[in-house]
């Protein structure tokens, strides 16, 4: 589709998250897999070996693991705005599970979408913006054409 | 003005001015230039072709408008009906004196830039032929700009004064006759 008919975004931070303190956007993380099937075997070897070190590691995120009976096992992120991503986990090895939950803690909960502009300030300018009288000399008098005045 | 919210200094920054010219004595060329670099935006530091930030310009007087040298009589203004025999040529002074704004309007339609723009831009070019402007007009505008020429004055505008106070290069003798 055409940039025009899909959403897009300014570029922005979170509340500027960094400046001060970084907290980290990702709020809940839920894993759910099976416990039998075969796209699973990832994801069983990520939660036997890493899963643990994950989540001591995030201490502001809240690790669910959900074994359930379910075809296609998948990662659901939740972030501190309210958005929600979910990411398939079938046939990926431990290693490419534990990159991609780096890669979701990471990210702050805006949306994936054009961002329209690579670039933002929220301070324009130091010595002020440009108005049409900014640089101006104050006029001599008043403007003409005047009446002259009546006698 | 730091203390403006955003929307008051977008409001601010691209803010349209009205700007007055008079033309007395003023040859229409410098007149159309300075017309057409404010109706561009290109007095602006902001400007760009797209962004739609070009002023209006009053020119007034512009019945009163001064050619330099013979162009009153050797400028040629042609134009062509489209009919066959429709191809017009009239000199500069013919048509002042047809319609007294054509020069001025003329000669900055050629200055601004052969796109679509320039339509839009010569509607917000306002001439007057004389000093006269309709009160709606008057109470938009906000700097009157210097006239590009020195008008120069008339011997009959200098005082007795100053004549007596140039110097002379040279005593006529008595008898000599002034022509």
């Amino acid at each position: 589709m055409t940039s025009r008919g899909t959403p897009s975004r300014f570029l922005r931070s979170v509340l500027q998250n960094g400046v001060g303190r970084y907290v980290c956007q990702l709020k809940r993380i839920s894993i759910v897999f099976s416990k039998k099937a075969q796209s699973s075997l990832g994801a069983r070897d990520f939660i036997e070996e890493g899963v643990v070190d994950y989540a001591n590691k995030n201490p502001g995120t809240v690790v669910y693991v959900s074994p359930q009976p379910c075809r296609v096992p998948k990662i659901v992120a939740e972030y501190l705005n309210g958005n929600v991503r979910e990411e398939t986990i079938t046939s990926k090895t431990s290693q490419q599970i534990s990159e991609l939950l780096t890669k979701l803690t990471n990210q702050s909960g805006l949306e994936i979408i054009r961002i329209r502009k690579p670039f933002h300030t929220d301070s324009p300018s130091i010595q002020g913006l440009w108005h049409p009288f900014t640089n101006r000399p104050p006029s001599i008098g008043p403007l003409r054409p005047q009446k002259p005045d009546s006698q | 003005m730091s203390s403006f919210s955003r929307s008051a200094q977008q409001w601010a920054t691209f803010a349209r001015s009205w700007f007055l010219i008079d033309a007395r004595m003023q040859p229409p060329g410098k007149i159309a230039t300075m017309c057409s670099i404010r109706l561009q935006g290109k007095h602006k530091p902001i400007y760009h072709a797209l962004s739609d930030c070009g002023d209006h310009v009053v020119v007034i007087n512009s019945k009163h408008i001064a050619f330099s040298g013979n162009k009153w009589e050797q400028k040629v203004y042609s134009s062509h009906t489209g009919y066959p025999g429709g191809f017009k040529q009239v000199t500069a002074a013919q048509l002042h004196h047809k319609d007294p704004k054509a020069i001025v309007r003329l000669a900055v339609y050629g200055m601004l830039p052969r796109n679509l723009h320039r339509r839009t831009m010569m509607q917000r070019l306002h001439i007057f032929p004389e000093d006269e402007l309709p009160y709606d007009i008057q109470a938009n505008l906000t700097e009157e700009l210097p006239q590009p020429r020195e008008i120069p004055k008339k011997l009959s505008e200098y005082t007795r004064e100053e004549i007596d106070a140039f110097p002379r290069l040279w005593t006529p003798p008595e008898d000599y006759k002034m022509k």
